[in-house]
């Protein structure tokens, strides 16, 4: 099931989905896996597979900085932040996202 | 452009990156098997169910790998590992074909960069393009001008944005005895300025410095960059240093920058200095005056900017009248005069500078460039044929792929890697043949001519080789048109394999498929360009072997020529002739001295020739206007003994013919077909044109044979006249500044004399500059492009034999082994070895049979192009062709036999088992 989460995501959702858990601040890859899963109340299981490739791509683009730290049990952890431009892509992003919902409902909704 | 960077980042740091990412995405394993199994589960559950809940680790690694290193690019760096890891299991196969192509692409660099630094480079000066040179207007030749008419220049700074004047020579270190040359610039005091010349060390000189014997700072000198790291080791302490130069002091006062070597594109210089300076060095022969006749002044200019080549010339040409009026020369026939009168100045661009050595060895140079691009093309064909025979052996292989969903684009994509892989080594391995060949060529073409006179040189090659973006991106075009040209076709028939074709039996049995066609039309046109290479090595290889057995009409083994310059002593000039028979005599004394002999040329010169006009031959027809020029050689008694000149009639010239006695002259055999319709010409007299009151008419007292003198031995035997030194009066001491004492040894090495011959003419006096050469050197040193060629053409040619005879080979073999199981079954039914052989050999001789025919119609075409470097024979010499074609077929059979041999002793019982 947890490789199927992923396809069953809007294409270019995911990293919408990261870039706004990651407004509440610095976390790690499983830190934010388990925000997703909990916000979402078990409906969005977010894959090794799908989310790490998403994060390099995040990163290789310069919308999130990457840097090692130590996590809550005291192992290395590399903790994800927001940058700048990363903040810049949410709005964005969100606005499209709204967009798209918004036309869909309204296809849903019509007779 | 954030992202390229992150991204080369990232594949430098690839094993960093990956590590990282396996230990988050191992972090993140353990906190969701922390959360299961505080969730109630075992922790061997947990392991499990984690793995289950978060899929393959592979995958996400894969996938992150993808972000950083798109998917094709992946692909182009496994193709290049592939095909490395490919080329190196068939060693062999590899390193013949990397080697054919190291030494074709590494000859064509090679002859690129000499082509470039010679014909194509701009000088290293500011603004070439703004240069022109002045000249004659008569011809592709460099034209040289005289003093006066530089000085007439001078003063009409209106006509150009700058000019220059220059004259090369050469400078001697020493303070006496042996010399130590180096190559000298005289030019003028804005030669820096104009040309944008900025000193490296200290300052250049500038007009200040260029006065007649010197400016406020006495003479000074500029030196090259090269002479200063080898004289100096580069210290900075040169500048204010003096240096001897031909026996005068000069102050060192600047260094120029190191890609500076002169306007002139072939030789360097090592020491310049002020025009100015001239009078000081030659004293007595001085040639810097205005009113003097000798032309050694190479004279540029730099248009204004805006201003064209056609107006800057128009200009000139305004002022033509005056500056041609005011340097007429004196003492020549009225037809010079008229001549000198007419011929128009004109200005040629001369953004690539000024070379004496581009208008001699253009036509050799592009002769060989072509013929390397043949051997690259044989070279092609043979690593073409090899790829074909070898993705014919991977037919089986390129199926499966294909089968297992690989694309046609990627299997071709992967040959066409290979090709590249091949071509890139060749190629970096060319560039090390290239920069050590054509250095190498340089060498050879310098030559250690022994020129007399004030306007020596030294003949020393030099061409600025480095890499630069015309030799750079020819290396990568030919490059890449190689990988192309060998690649191609064996990529598209790979591509064409049809996945069934795994499942099928991947051996065919008989012969007569497409691959065997092509790969035979391959070996014609290999066949047939090295017909054409070793037709050019035949051709060239007669003419070197035809000029050095030239009956010259002299003996040139045994000849030590010492040249003796007075030109830098107090010895009064009228005394020089004297001093010169004095210096005969002291070596005649020399033990192992069999004859010596004075004269003021030795034949086979490297020097301009120097014509003396005849005013009258008495009893002769009258003389053509344009034809009447005749060699002259000054010389004392002896001097036809010493060479082994045969005399055909009269008397040789003695100690009694002086001044004072009847003037006498001797002539050689053309001068008497010449001037005489072949008539003796004992008792016939002659009149010279001479500056001064009229001279009297010289008396034919004997006939030599002919002998050579010329710059080169190619050029026909002139009418020529031998004068006794002992005549001469005042109106010819300009010529006697320097002249050649040339000793025969009685046995043995002359060079072994030089030591004693020296002390001999130091004893007479010591401060005589002294130059030694055998006479066979110097012949050998007039040979030179003659030679290089021969050598080059030889080298290619038997490269490309070696070529020929394997790709021959290759194709044979690889015929044979197609056909083993047809061999064998023939075999069976009783053929015999010599049925089989002559099976085989059949094919390949129809194949040689046709490149040779072919080979030779394109040779028959294109040697018109090389018959103005050939001497002694046709460019259609038959002879060369038929040597051709049977050693070619000579190759081709050798080639051949072998894997035919090797057809012949198939075991048939053996090749059945296997089917």
């Amino acid at each position: 099931m947890g490789t199927r989460d992923a396809l069953e995501l809007l294409p270019g959702t995911l990293d919408l989905l990261i870039l706004q858990t990651l407004v509440r601040g610095a976390m790690h890859g499983y830190g934010i896996a388990h925000q997703l899963k909990d916000v979402s109340n078990g409906v969005l299981q977010v894959g090794e597979s799908s989310l790490y490739p998403a994060l390099q791509r995040l990163l290789l683009k310069g919308w999130v900085k990457a840097q090692w730290g130590a996590s809550e049990n005291n192992r290395r952890a590399r903790y994800y932040t927001l940058s700048a431009a990363g903040r810049k892509q949410l709005a964005v992003e969100r606005q499209e996202f709204d967009r798209l919902i918004l036309a869909i409902h309204k296809v849903l909704n019509t007779a | 452009m954030r992202q390229i960077m992150c991204r080369v980042w990232y594949a430098i740091r690839q094993r960093r990156f990956e590590a990282d990412l396996a230990e988050e995405i191992e972090f993140h394993r353990a906190m969701k098997r922390q959360e299961l199994e505080e969730g109630g589960l075992k922790p061997i559950e947990a392991t499990f169910a984690t793995r289950r809940a978060l899929g393959s680790t592979a995958l996400a690694q894969d996938r992150s790998r993808d972000v950083w290193c798109p998917l094709w690019l992946q692909g182009v760096g496994q193709d290049v590992l592939l095909a490395v890891r490919t080329l190196l299991a068939s060693r062999i196969v590899s390193t013949v074909a990397v080697l054919s192509l190291a030494l074709g692409i590494g000859a064509n660099t090679a002859m690129f960069s000499l082509v470039n630094s010679l014909l194509l480079r701009t000088l290293p000066v500011r603004d070439p393009q703004q240069l022109v040179l002045m000249s004659n207007g008569t011809g592709p030749r460099v034209s040289y001008w005289s003093y006066g008419v530089w000085d007439q220049l001078r003063p009409r700074p209106q006509l150009f944005d700058g000019a220059v004047a220059w004259s090369v020579t050469r400078f001697d270190l020493s303070s006496g005895g042996e010399t130590r040359f180096v190559d000298g610039l005289l030019a003028n005091g804005t030669f820096f300025d104009v040309l944008g010349v900025p000193p490296w060390l200290g300052r250049t000189f500038t007009t200040a410095d260029d006065q007649p014997g010197g400016g406020s700072n006495g003479p000074v000198a500029v030196i090259s960059y090269g002479f200063w790291q080898r004289h100096f080791d580069g210290a900075r302490e040169a500048i204010g240093r003096t240096l001897t130069l031909d026996r005068v002091t000069f102050t060192i006062v600047g260094v120029t920058p190191p890609d500076f070597f002169g306007a002139d594109v072939g030789r360097t210089f090592d020491v310049a200095v002020p025009l100015g300076d001239e009078p000081l060095i030659h004293d007595r022969n001085s040639w810097a005056l205005p009113r003097s006749p000798s032309t050694l002044l190479t004279v540029m200019a730099r248009l204004k900017p805006g201003q064209t080549l056609e107006a800057a010339t128009a200009a000139l040409r305004g002022v033509q009248p005056q500056i041609r009026d005011a340097t007429l020369p004196e003492g020549l026939p009225p037809q010079f005069l008229d001549r000198y009168l007419k011929d128009a100045l004109t200005l040629v661009p001369a953004a690539t500078g000024n070379s004496n050595l581009r208008l001699q060895y253009q036509r050799p140079l592009v002769t060989i460039l072509v013929v390397v691009a043949l051997v690259l093309l044989i070279a092609c064909t043979n690593v073409a044929n090899l790829l074909l025979a070898r993705a014919t052996a991977r037919r089986h292989e390129f199926s499966v792929r294909r089968a297992l969903g690989a694309s046609r684009w990627r299997l071709m994509r992967q040959l066409l890697m290979e090709s590249a892989v091949l071509a890139g080594a060749g190629t970096v391995a060319g560039l090390l043949i290239a920069s050590w060949g054509s250095q190498l060529l340089v060498r050879e073409l310098s030559t250690q001519n022994v020129d007399a006179g004030p306007n020596a040189t030294t003949n020393t090659v030099f061409l600025d080789l480095s890499l630069d973006w015309r030799v750079l991106a020819f290396t990568i075009g030919v490059t890449i048109a190689t990988a192309l040209l060998f690649g191609l076709a064996p990529a598209l028939r790979a591509s064409r394999v049809a996945p069934m074709d795994a499942l099928k039996e991947h051996r065919r049995g008989t012969a007569g498929d497409a691959r065997v066609g092509l790969a035979s039309g391959l070996v014609v046109a290999q066949v047939a360009l090295s017909l054409m290479l070793v037709v050019a090595a035949g051709l060239f290889a007669r003419t070197f072997a035809s000029l050095t057995a030239r009956h010259l009409g002299f003996d040139r083994e045994g000849i030590l020529l010492v040249t003796i310059d007075t030109g830098r002593t107090n010895v009064d000039p009228t005394w020089r002739a004297a001093l010169y028979l004095r210096a005969r005599e002291a070596v005649l004394t020399v033990p192992g001295v069999a004859h010596a002999a004075v004269s003021s040329r030795p034949p086979v010169v490297s020097g301009p020739m120097l014509g003396q006009p005849l005013q009258e031959v008495s009893g002769g027809p009258p003389l053509p206007p344009n034809g009447r020029l005749s060699t002259l050689n000054l010389v004392s008694p002896g001097w036809f003994e010493t060479f082994g000149i045969a005399f055909v009639a009269g008397r040789d010239i003695t100690d009694r013919d002086r001044l004072g006695t009847p003037p006498v002259v001797v002539v050689n055999e053309t001068f008497a077909r010449v001037f005489l319709n072949g008539a003796s010409p004992l008792g016939h007299t002659i009149k010279l044109f001479l500056p001064g009151p009229p001279p009297p008419p010289i008396e034919i007292v004997g006939v030599v044979g002919d002998a050579v003198y010329a710059r080169s031995l190619r050029e026909p035997i002139g009418p020529t006249i031998y004068l006794p030194l002992a005549q001469r009066d005042e109106v010819w001491l300009p010529f006697l500044a320097s002249m050649n004492l040339s000793v025969r040894s009685s046995g043995g090495s002359p060079a072994l004399l030089t030591k004693r011959v020296a002390a001999a003419i130091a004893a007479v006096n010591p401060e005589l500059a002294l130059t030694f050469r055998p006479l066979a050197s110097q012949i050998d040193a007039s040979l030179t492009q003659d030679r290089v060629l021969a050598m080059l053409s030889g080298f290619f040619g038997a490269l490309a034999l070696l070529l020929a005879g394997l790709g021959l080979y290759g194709v044979t073999s690889y015929g044979v082994s197609r056909r083993r199981r047809e061999i064998g079954v023939r075999i069976a039914l009783g053929a015999e070895p010599r049925h089989v052989q002559r099976l085989v050999l059949s094919r390949v001789s129809v194949l040689v049979v046709l490149g040779v025919i072919i080979g030779g119609m394109a040779s028959l075409w294109a040697s018109r192009f090389v018959a103005t470097l050939l001497y002694g024979l046709e460019p259609h010499d038959p002879a060369t062709l038929i040597e051709a074609a049977v050693v070619l077929a000579m190759v081709g059979a050798l080639a051949a036999w072998l894997p035919a041999w090797r057809a012949s002793r198939i075991d048939p019982a053996v090749v059945l088992r296997y089917e």
